[in-house]
């Protein structure tokens, strides 16, 4: 098990769930739809997964004035994942997880695209800023 | 991040729940961004999703309790603040093919949203070009979300905003203050590559649709790095300089550029680079405008359906040339033509005489929509001298239900008339 530190954007407690990993830069508005928590910008290398209820771990968010919105309608349809995992946090996807009360950690020394897998079972704690990965093959 | 006592106290909760929230948004982005500190701000322009994305519905509601949980406790806004246009005027819902209950459930959401901005301060302004009615200076700090508004306070005024997205220009409205980061700072503001026009080519001889074109042609080539433009006059109308910013703020998603001669910044080249070497340097030929007209042009053949202008909103210039060419005859019966400006506009306008020309051929003008969004219900093929539309409504792509064709204003107005696209094809 593998333990990495980065900045937390509030204290949203600790949660625990499967990752969902992409190379891609992800937008909320338009890139994601909102009703079903489906990827589903034309290219995208995640195109067709769901982020709902996954760790969504991601290299940093992308998009234009309205993806704060999209993202508050995706956690409004109950399709938000469960916590996000980033590199960098874009404003927009601080302040659509800081209305949606979603636990997001960014800001790591390691590129969480390359340490954590797709079906990881990783722990976010939003207190400390920790998370702890299992690989989910193990 | 440091923040000064007033800002300790509202993120404390002393000015209530609704600021304490704003200041979070504020700190939490800042912090994430790595901003040293906030910002004091003199104006918003704002986007509530409630008044402008898809106010019906299920995101509709969402839209309504998103801001109301936000401006919870508000009596008044910290700054003066300007808004962005209304999603879709209701008397013409039904000509651009909305669906009666959606046209109920935006009068519910949309019209209510409104008349609660307005009592918090905001200018009723409903437009995305704000400038019209407040104007920056240099060096002045803001909030704005809007491409073409950002673009513009940046690269016309020197004034100095990011791109905001709507919950952070509200955020700080109502806090006062944004994150001290990005092109807030000096450092962040220099031009990067150069681009100028080929010699073979002259701005002077532009209609405004090539200002569509050379502006689609530079952002393809300039993509995120922020460029220094060569060569455009000095004395280029603002119309002309509408259609310039519009496309390149959506297509690049830049919030400055430097025009040599024309940004307050960039008296010269090397004052436009501060001091560093450029990273690229491109010349737009008459093929890069010939390709953007093609991209920008995805229907085949000459029916259209209906031509939509107002992306951003009518300037008096348009009006006068639609007019012109509307004088004493008819709109063709198979075209839906919708217009849309600001209300100030439109109320000069129709002092003018403009307005009275083309209503009488047929034609349809409401102020404060957003005919971007407002036309994503027609099918068919659409008609515009806006780029900047043709990516809302088909996003360059031919594939889906609605397609565009693109050209000047003039030549819009004369494909109104004789039914058949007058334009490039």
């Amino acid at each position: 098990m593998a333990v990495y530190k980065g900045k937390s954007i509030g204290n949203f407690g600790i949660v625990e769930g499967e990752a969902l990993v992409t190379t891609d830069l992800v937008a909320f508005w338009a890139g994601t739809n909102w009703e079903t928590g489906e990827i589903v910008e034309v290219g995208h290398e995640a195109r067709g997964k769901n982020v709902a209820g996954k760790i969504l771990v991601f290299p940093k968010g992308k998009g234009g004035a309205g993806d704060t919105f999209g993202y508050y309608y995706l956690a409004k349809s109950g399709k938000a994942p469960c916590a996000m995992i980033c590199n960098d946090g874009l404003g927009q996807t601080v302040a659509g997880a800081l209305l949606a009360k979603t636990p997001m950690i960014y800001g790591f020394d390691k590129n969480v695209v390359d340490v954590i897998d797709t079906g990881d079972i990783v722990s976010v704690n939003t207190e400390n800023g920790e998370i702890e990965v299992k690989k989910g093959n193990a | 991040m440091k923040l000064e006592k007033d800002q300790e106290q509202m993120l404390a909760g002393k000015e209530g729940r609704g600021v304490q929230k704003a200041m979070e948004i504020m700190v939490g982005i800042g912090e994430a961004q790595g901003a040293e500190d906030l910002v004091k701000i003199n104006y918003a322009h704002l986007m509530p999703p409630d008044v402008m994305f898809m106010p019906y519905g299920k995101q509709g509601q969402w839209a309504h309790e998103m801001t109301r949980e936000l401006t919870q406790d508000i009596e008044k806004f910290k700054v003066p603040c300007t808004i962005e246009p209304k999603f879709c005027d209701l008397s013409i819902a039904k000509d651009l093919l909305f669906p009666d209950e959606v046209i109920q459930e935006m009068a519910e959401i949309q019209e209510k949203a409104a008349d609660f901005y307005e009592k918090l301060g905001v200018v009723p302004t409903y437009t995305a070009m704000p400038f019209y009615y407040y104007r920056g200076w240099l060096g002045e700090h803001v909030s704005i979300s809007e491409s073409i508004a950002t673009l513009w306070f940046n690269t016309m005024f020197g004034g100095r905003c990011e791109r905001d997205d709507g919950v952070k220009s509200l955020a700080a409205a109502i806090c006062g203050y944004v994150p001290n980061e990005g092109i807030h700072l000096d450092e962040n503001r220099h031009g990067e590559v150069i681009i100028r026009l080929s010699e073979s080519l002259d701005f002077k001889n532009f209609s405004d649709g090539d200002w569509d074109a050379f502006s689609l042609a530079a952002s393809r080539k300039c993509r995120d790095k922020r460029p220094v433009f060569l060569g455009i006059p000095a004395n280029t109308p603002i119309t002309d300089m509408k259609h310039l910013l519009a496309v390149i703020a959506v297509e690049s998603g830049l919030a400055l550029m430097h025009i040599v001669g024309i940004t307050p910044e960039a008296p010269t080249l090397e004052s436009a680079l501060m001091g560093r070497k450029p990273l690229d340097e491109f010349v737009i030929d008459q093929n890069d405008i010939d390709e953007a007209y093609s991209l920008a042009n995805t229907a085949t053949g000459s029916e259209v359906d209906f031509i939509l202008m107002g992306c951003p909103h009518l300037t008096m210039r348009e009006f006068r040339e639609i007019a012109e060419v509307l004088d004493g005859k008819k709109v063709h019966k198979n075209i839906t033509f919708i217009m849309t400006t600001q209300r100030t506009m439109l109320e000069q306008a129709e002092d003018l005489g403009y307005i009275q020309t083309i209503r009488n051929a047929g034609g349809i003008v409401v102020p404060d929509m957003c005919i971007a969004f407002a036309g994503t219900q027609a099918r068919g093929t659409i008609a515009t001298n806006s780029i900047k539309a043709v990516f809302f409504y088909a996003g360059f792509s031919s594939d889906g239900s609605r397609k565009v064709r693109f050209g000047s204003t003039i030549e819009c107005a004369q494909t109104a008339i004789s039914g058949k696209w007058e334009g490039r094809k």
